[in-house]
């Protein structure tokens, strides 16, 4: 019986976020065959940031959708495929990785897991029933259905707070919820100040998020507990956000690569897994910062240390 | 056969954009309701699709079936433009 022919790549990248999309620049440039997995868009979060202000090079700022595109463009203007598609299991083969895709079956001789993290969700009830029809996780796809209305932002985090700034161009309050203390960089805290003062937020700290009530198939109100009087408060609105933190994308490798108790992946100082030959980069690995400019930083630093891996196993094989 | 298509999309939405690129890539042409440019027709948005969310994409086929697409999913979208 013929050996079915392998489709084998010198480095496969999961994902194609600033850390993928980064160390796609740099293996295309040395001629290194790359091929990108990505389920959802390119860029990842930065694409469904509104403004990314921190990022070097850009003293007015930019959008992270143009972030995202301007990257993309880069990395395939060096030859870079990216695969619309998901990768939903790795083997370990020793010299070959083998990838189980929604394109098939594919080898590489090294891997790049990138795939950062998605939003969390809070787990209160009413949460999963309203999704998409007054429970929201993406602003900048759907704030604008909420023109005049009031809403409830849950979260005090970096994100959390860009999005209710964000959403304040749509609604007329906001009711932000948040469980402790407020942890965003002091430069958001300060713009939220801003909104504080002309009435557009009100921060609401030490509260907890209990339900998420509805009426006739509409998002009516949040239900929440002061932590300090522990009496419920209730918070009327037309639609909810959520930024309550960010949820590892590694469940498809928790069983191949060394994981953290959060399930971030492990790696040694050259981005290296427990695994030879798969790397890690970017928001998914433990210790990462999650800023764009680390995660495009990790790019670049996985890439040199995948050429050197690829040329050590090219001098064991000569 | 695939007769029109339209996608409702805002300015800010990253998921339009793939929508957007993919048809691109097939060739196919399609109609853009931006809510941002014209936000009088979320209702029509959220009509169709049941979910206050963009993309939405409504692909009309020749014998005037509709099949509506909610959010970057390229297993709907892509049967539903073949």
């Amino acid at each position: 019986m013929s050996e079915e022919k392998k489709i084998v790549h010198d480095v496969i990248m999961i994902g194609a976020g600033p850390a993928a999309l980064s160390a796609a620049i740099y293996t295309t440039r040395e001629d290194i065959d790359t091929l990108l997995f990505e389920r959802g868009v390119p860029g990842g979060l930065a694409a469904i940031t509104d403004w990314v202000d921190n990022y070097p090079g850009f003293p007015e700022g930019l959008a992270g959708l143009d972030l995202a595109n301007n990257l993309q463009k880069q990395a395939e203007r060096f030859g870079a495929v990216i695969e619309l598609g998901e990768v939903m299991k790795i083997t370990d083969e020793g010299e070959f990785k083998k990838l189980e895709t929604t394109s098939g079956d594919m080898y590489a001789r090294a891997v790049l897991i990138a795939t950062g993290s998605d939003y969390k969700k809070t787990g209160v009830p009413g949460e999963q029933e309203y999704y998409a029809r007054g429970v929201h996780y993406c602003a900048t796809c759907d704030g604008a259905f909420y023109r005049d209305k009031r809403l409830v932002v849950i979260g005090g985090g970096n994100s959390a707070v860009q999005e209710s700034i964000f959403l304040t161009r749509f609604a007329t309050h906001i009711d932000l919820l948040v469980r402790s203390t407020i942890k965003a960089s002091d430069v958001l805290q300060k713009d939220l100040q801003k909104f504080v003062d002309n009435g557009k937020i009100t921060v609401h700290l030490n509260t907890l998020t209990d339900e998420i009530v509805g009426e006739d198939n509409k998002v009516v109100k949040v239900v929440g507990t002061d932590k300090a009087t522990g009496k419920n408060i209730d918070f009327p609105t037309d639609g909810v956000f959520v930024f309550v933190g960010l949820k590892p994308n590694s469940e498809f490798v928790k069983d191949l690569v060394d994981l953290d108790d959060i399930g971030l992946i492990k790696t040694d100082a050259n981005l290296h897994t427990s695994v030879p030959g798969v790397f890690a980069a970017g928001d998914i690995r433990s210790g990462a910062t999650l800023q764009i400019a680390s995660a495009a930083g990790e790019g670049a630093t996985a890439a040199l240390k995948i050429r050197e891996y690829l040329d050590a196993r090219e001098h064991i094989l000569e | 056969m695939v007769k029109n298509i339209t996608i409702f999309t805002t300015n800010t939405c990253a998921y339009c954009a793939m929508v957007k690129k993919y048809l691109d890539v097939k060739n196919h042409k399609y109609d853009i309701v931006n809510l941002d440019e014209q936000p009088h027709r979320q209702a029509e948005a959220l009509a169709l699709s049941g979910a206050m969310t963009v993309p939405v994409t409504v692909v009309t086929k020749h014998d005037d079936t509709r099949e509506v697409i909610v959010g970057y999913n390229l297993a709907k979208l892509a049967p539903a433009v073949a």
